[in-house]
């Protein structure tokens, strides 16, 4: 794949809010100048690809928005084997050369869900509080090891009974040091900081 | 008190052949080896959509399928491609390979043959580099074979020296492993008759193999119209867990 291209994983258990924080992201980064694209990897169903377009519609091209079949084993599409995410984003960017920002959303799993280093540069975690306050303290391999972990749906916190400075402190204890953010991605809350990440690590990756 | 042995010349030892070819074979093959097959079902799930197969019709529609599907196509195209890859003859691998896409009527068979055939082959001139991956490797790059992923086995092996007869049976082995683990995904089987299926299949994969070995370039193309209809379908459908 081009260098030039930031390649970013987004990981996290189903409904937390994977789809929704690229949602945000992407008009963001569209306006910032750069050109971004997707690929989903839908469990069962195009439901998150045709989300993405149909909310999209406007501001990225639908066909910059893929979807992969994943034959029921998600993990393994983005860790394992990630052969079959590997052959979409080359399709895409053979398509469209100019893209320099390529998400990768994986299709929902567990705490242990990491991506590999071959296909992303950076993978974000997305947790949110109506999961519950204890998941950061389940740890796992994406909670503790993910470049960047996103709290999401902040404001439901008080509707679900979560502590949000429990989580948010488990969480940094958990990460030693590794950063968190806080987001309600439908408002666009945090979103901006999750943005501001990920334009760092391009400037120390892509160059 | 014994009596010595007879002293004479010993009898020949013959050498055992190198394992290395039939390493290359287990390890291209193997269900962990990133080739993306897992999510394929070689079909099968255009089967279960439509409710045409149940637990009990898995192991027929598996041999009518190496027999009629891909045993004509991709085993011939790998044993094909095999052959020409030994003497070096990169304008018949690539006809083969373009030959092997034209006989690959649904979309779903055509784009998961390439996906998978190409990042297996960028994969390969890292694990398993050889002269006949080199050549073909450009051969792609420059445009002019679509890289199947049966051509690009039968590359890779012949290019580590795995004999042709093994080559095919080792790829073939490989469908049945992935039809076997789409079945237990799909819920039409568990563990212990996914095995039992497997190795039933044994006797369907062996005449397969010999007869991919004998057809000829022009012969290439299986023909199963139920599979191409159901593909149609399943490239439709709302939901679906494998890319074919």
């Amino acid at each position: 794949m081009n260098d030039t291209v930031l390649r970013v994983g987004v990981a996290g258990p189903v409904g937390s809010g994977k789809t929704a924080l690229i949602e945000a992201l992407v008009p963001m980064l569209v306006r910032a100048g750069r050109s971004p694209a997707v690929v989903t990897n839908d469990i069962y169903t195009q439901e998150d690809a045709i989300h993405v377009r149909r909310t999209l519609a406007g501001v990225l091209d639908p066909e910059r928005v893929v979807g992969v079949e994943t034959g029921a084993c998600p993990h393994t599409a983005v860790r394992d084997d990630p052969t079959m995410n590997l052959a979409a984003g080359a399709e895409l960017l053979e398509r469209f050369p100019d893209v320099d920002t390529l998400f990768f959303e994986s299709g929902g799993d567990n705490l242990t869900l990491t991506f590999s280093p071959v296909l992303v540069d950076m993978f974000m975690f997305v947790l949110d509080t109506a999961e519950g306050e204890k998941m950061p303290r389940k740890r796992g391999p994406g909670i503790t090891t993910s470049h960047l972990l996103v709290i999401n749906k902040v404001d439901l916190a008080p509707y679900v009974r979560t502590d949000l400075s429990v989580m948010e402190g488990d969480a940094h204890r958990v990460r030693n040091g590794l950063p968190v953010i806080l987001t309600d991605c439908l408002t666009g809350q945090g979103v901006d900081d999750v943005l501001a990440f990920i334009e760092s690590r391009r400037t120390a990756l892509v160059a | 008190m014994s009596t010595p042995p007879p002293v004479g010349p010993s009898p020949p030892v013959s050498t055992p052949p190198p394992l290395d070819p039939l390493l290359v074979s287990l390890q291209l093959t193997d269900s962990a080896f990133p080739s993306g097959l897992y999510t394929l079902s070689q079909g099968l799930e255009g089967f279960a959509q439509e409710g045409a197969v149940g637990p009990e019709g898995l192991g027929e529609l598996l041999a009518d399928l190496l027999r009629h599907g891909i045993g004509p196509s991709d085993s011939t195209a790998l044993a094909l491609a095999h052959e020409a890859a030994c003497r070096a003859d990169w304008a018949v691998v690539t006809e083969v390979d373009l030959r092997l896409r034209a006989a690959k009527l649904s979309r779903e068979s055509r784009a998961s043959a390439v996906r998978t055939g190409r990042q297996v082959l960028d994969l390969a001139c890292e694990v398993f580099p050889s002269e006949a991956v080199r050549a073909y490797a450009e051969a792609l790059a420059r445009g002019e074979a679509p890289g199947n992923l049966a051509v690009v086995s039968g590359v890779v092996q012949a290019g580590l020296g795995v004999p042709r007869r093994q080559a095919v049976a080792a790829d073939l082995f490989a469908c049945c492993a992935a039809f076997a683990g789409a079945a237990l995904r799909l819920g039409l089987t568990d563990h212990r008759r996914a095995q039992v299926l497997l190795r039933r299949a044994a006797p369907v994969l062996e005449s397969v193999v010999d007869e991919a070995l004998r057809r000829e370039l022009a012969d290439l193309g299986g023909c199963i119209p139920t599979t191409d209809a159901l593909a149609g379908r399943h490239e439709r459908a709302e939901a679906r867990l494998f890319a074919n």
